[in-house]
């Protein structure tokens, strides 16, 4: 039958070739994969801690963590339900699946979690993680393991601090957009790209975390009505522990402060002699930081340049018709600004939380005064709460609309 | 060698530069911030002059012998016993570069991409590819190379431009941070060791068309590669800054899973970067086979190296197989990287200056005869 060596070698050959047909190690098809898109971490109430099981651990058999027990809400895809492209009517069944567990870490949740899933956790798809407000006052620095060494974890994901309890927003049901995660991630991630927040995701969190002169902030977020979120506030942290936050207008002057450039935020400005206001927005800004030693003790000088636009006055008494007015304006809100500069330093120094990163701009410019009085995270905070600032505002309206008046 | 001269300059400069760039561009930055904190750029630049200095001993050499390579050459230097025990250590040392090489390339697919393929067939993949790669002649050593060169470089200079965006400059400065040399110069070391590779032009010269120009190709690859280098350190320096980087294996990866390309095309570049990581990673691994097997035939003046190819196959994968876990092969990795530097600096530049004494008196004795 074989006619030469030649034609067996061929065969030969194909018989070893066939093993490697079989393809990859590592496939697995979609609908085999359970994707977590969302992850809601909150701390566990009495009840729920009993539910815990026996899964990564014998009870009482290994030194426990210190830390309280979290309960964490998943959501999960649900195979075949997500609509790609155009919606399609009737679209009945839940396109994701919400399932809480307990554990004492991060880990350990998602193990327990695992437990009780068909399908392989997959987290490469997660785009959020959701804290609570309570889960972040008493520290965030147990959750950075697990996500950092995990690769399946985007650095790019959000990760939000939330007023109500994180499992909450698992389970809120937007209208606008069918994946309610995937909504709430665009909410942040638009957000900052109208300039209604500084960027925001987990890896530039951890980035800062770690760096030695500043602490890390992310957002804050509330829910309104039944199913509206709304971005209530920064939440700054002294660590890795959330001390406080802002309101909402200060997210603008916090960004005014940290240098980045895109403006988002309007403020009403009251009209000098006059009781009226008109609402002046930011449209771009322009900040230089410069640190100086003023008798060995730190100073920071901040330069900002406003250019903004008025979108509306509040009363036909005022009149915005020739530019010694917009003048005035300009000067009545580079004091509003410089104020409230001055107050949210105040506020973040009380907490030692130096979330504009001073501490980097005296760690890079002066390394000599670092090395010698700083040199710790720890140290620089208590610093910070005795550094002096002296702040210059500029404003320029360059723009009033389309209304000549 | 048999083969026809025929490398030009343009050739050598791609197999130096594709060589060079290999596995070590994931762990360098944090190679290079555990020396130097926000000097690591400094510390990079320091590395890549002392890599330099290295490759202008070692091509200086092959000028003045065109013929013949550092296994043949050695043995008229320093006589024909002495040269024979240090080739078989720097084979030894190419061998074992060889693998950690492949065993690196395994340890980030198994922990960062394909986590159930298990780590030997990922190695044993790459290494046949690179044996079997190795059984054609230095003429098709240079085409694969010339081939692969813009597919390496384009897409880490993408990645860098994009990730930009995001850089604080802040993370950068001091410039020189300066409190603890020792430990700089170790980095300088580790840095070094990582332009190894560079010392396939001891191979390449014999068969390029004039080796005089060989210089000329050894500046512009380290020039090209070494510059790479530095833009890598400082984009992940200016991201991630200091602290951040200490805390993560591979640094550049991180910087692809960061980056997104605008407009949610690509919402992270790691997959792109790890293609292409797998190519450069080929390139490496085929340049020190290859010298691996070369240096053994020259060595034994054995007729052909295709045998010889599959023959040290399991030898390599062997020692790639050696390190116990991720941790260990990096303490090996370091190492035997500095041990390296010995034989690729220190043992050219003995070479070199016996060569010049032998040379000189030579002249001397031909003058006083006269």
């Amino acid at each position: 039958m074989w006619q030469n060596l030649r034609e067996i070698k061929v065969a030969m050959l194909f018989g070893i070739l066939i093993p490697l047909l079989s393809g990859c190690w590592d496939s697995k098809e979609i609908e085999q994969r359970a994707n977590v898109l969302a992850i809601g971490v909150d701390i566990a109430s009495e009840k729920e801690r009993k539910k815990e099981d026996e899964i990564s651990h014998l009870s009482k058999k290994f030194p426990i963590p210190d830390e309280e027990m979290i309960k964490v809400t998943a959501q999960i895809a649900v195979p075949g339900e997500i609509p790609l492209g155009p919606q399609q009517p009737g679209g009945s069944a839940k396109p994701v699946l919400v399932i809480e567990v307990v554990g004492h870490t991060f880990e350990d949740a998602i193990l327990n979690l695992q437990q009780e899933i068909a399908d392989e956790l997959f987290l490469g798809h997660l785009r959020i993680i959701v804290l609570s407000e309570e889960v972040a006052r008493s520290g965030t620095n147990r959750f950075n393991d697990f996500l950092r060494r995990n690769p399946e974890i985007r650095r790019t994901a959000s990760l939000v601090i939330s007023k109500e309890s994180a499992s909450r927003y698992m389970k809120i049901v937007p209208e606008l957009e069918r994946i309610p995660s995937l909504y709430l991630a665009d909410l942040v991630d638009n957000l900052s790209s109208l300039g209604k927040f500084p960027p925001s995701f987990i890896g530039l969190f951890w980035t800062i975390y770690s760096s030695k002169g500043q602490d890390p902030y992310l957002p804050y977020l509330e829910i309104k009505g039944k199913s509206s979120i709304q971005l209530n506030g920064l939440a700054y942290f002294h660590g890795d522990k959330m001390v406080g936050k802002t309101n909402p207008l200060q997210i603008g002057i916090f960004m005014a402060v940290r240098g980045i450039g895109r403006g988002g935020y309007g403020a009403f400005v009251e009209v000098p002699d006059k009781n009226e206001s008109v609402l002046v927005r930011a449209v771009s800004r322009k900040t230089r930081t410069k640190v100086t030693l003023k008798n060995g003790k730190p100073h920071v000088s901040i330069k900002i340049q406003y250019e903004s636009e008025i979108d509306e006055k509040e009363s036909a008494s005022i009149q915005l018709s020739d530019s010694a007015i917009l003048e005035k304006i300009e000067k009545a809100t580079s004091k509003n600004v410089k104020a409230s500069i001055e107050k949210l330093i105040k506020s973040t120094q009380k907490k030692k939380a130096d979330i504009f990163g001073f501490g980097e701009h005296f760690r890079g410019k002066l390394p000599k005064y670092w090395n010698k009085n700083v040199k710790t995270k720890e140290k620089w905070n208590e610093i910070y709460q005795n550094v002096t600032f002296d702040i210059k505002v500029d404003t320029h309206i360059h723009r009033v609309g389309m209304k000549s008046k | 060698m048999g083969d026809p001269k025929e490398i030009t300059t343009l050739q050598a400069t791609t197999i130096l530069i594709s060589t060079i760039i290999g596995v070590g561009v994931l762990p360098l930055p944090l190679f290079a911030v555990r020396a130097g904190e926000t000097s690591a750029p400094f510390v990079t630049l320091t590395g890549m002059f002392l890599a330099a200095i290295g490759l202008v001993f070692i091509t200086s050499l092959g000028i003045r012998h065109p013929q013949k390579t550092i296994i043949t050459y050695s043995q008229d230097i320093i006589g024909k016993w002495l040269g024979r025990i240090f080739s078989i250590l720097v084979i030894i040392f190419f061998l074992i570069l060889t693998s950690l090489t492949a065993r690196e390339f395994g340890a980030v697919v198994v922990t960062g991409v394909l986590r159930e393929t298990p780590l030997e067939v990922t190695v044993i993949v790459m290494l046949l590819l690179a044996s079997i790669s190795c059984r054609n002649n230095i003429n098709v050593f240079a085409y694969i190379h010339n081939l692969y060169v813009p597919m390496i470089l384009a897409p880490v200079l993408i990645v860098v431009a994009f990730s930009l965006k995001n850089a604080n400059p802040l993370y950068l400065r001091p410039i020189f941070f300066g409190s603890d040399l020792w430990n700089m110069a170790g980095g300088m070391l580790t840095v070094a060791a990582l332009f190894q590779g560079s010392f396939i032009i001891t191979m390449i010269i014999p068969s390029m068309k004039s080796p005089k120009k060989a210089i000329k190709a050894s500046f512009w690859g380290i020039l090209i590669s070494g510059g790479l280098y530095l833009l890598i350190v400082i984009a992940t320096v200016a991201i991630f800054g200091p602290e951040e980087i200490k805390q993560i294996f591979w640094p550049t990866l991180e910087l692809a899973r960061t980056t997104a390309i605008p407009g949610n095309i690509l919402q992270r570049l790691d997959i792109i970067f790890l293609a292409v990581w797998v190519l450069a990673v080929f390139t490496t691994l085929f340049s020190s086979y290859f010298f691996t097997i070369h240096s053994i035939k020259e060595l034994f003046r054995l007729k052909d190296h295709k045998v010889l190819s599959y023959f040290i196959l399991p030898c390599v994968f062997f020692l790639a197989m050696a390190p116990q876990n991720i941790l260990h092969m990096y303490e090996i990795i370091q190492f035997i990287g500095r041990i390296g530097l010995l034989i690729t600096i220190l043992y050219p530049a003995v070479l070199l200056l016996m060569d010049f004494l032998k040379s000189w008196r030579r002249k001397r004795n031909v003058a006083k005869s006269s």
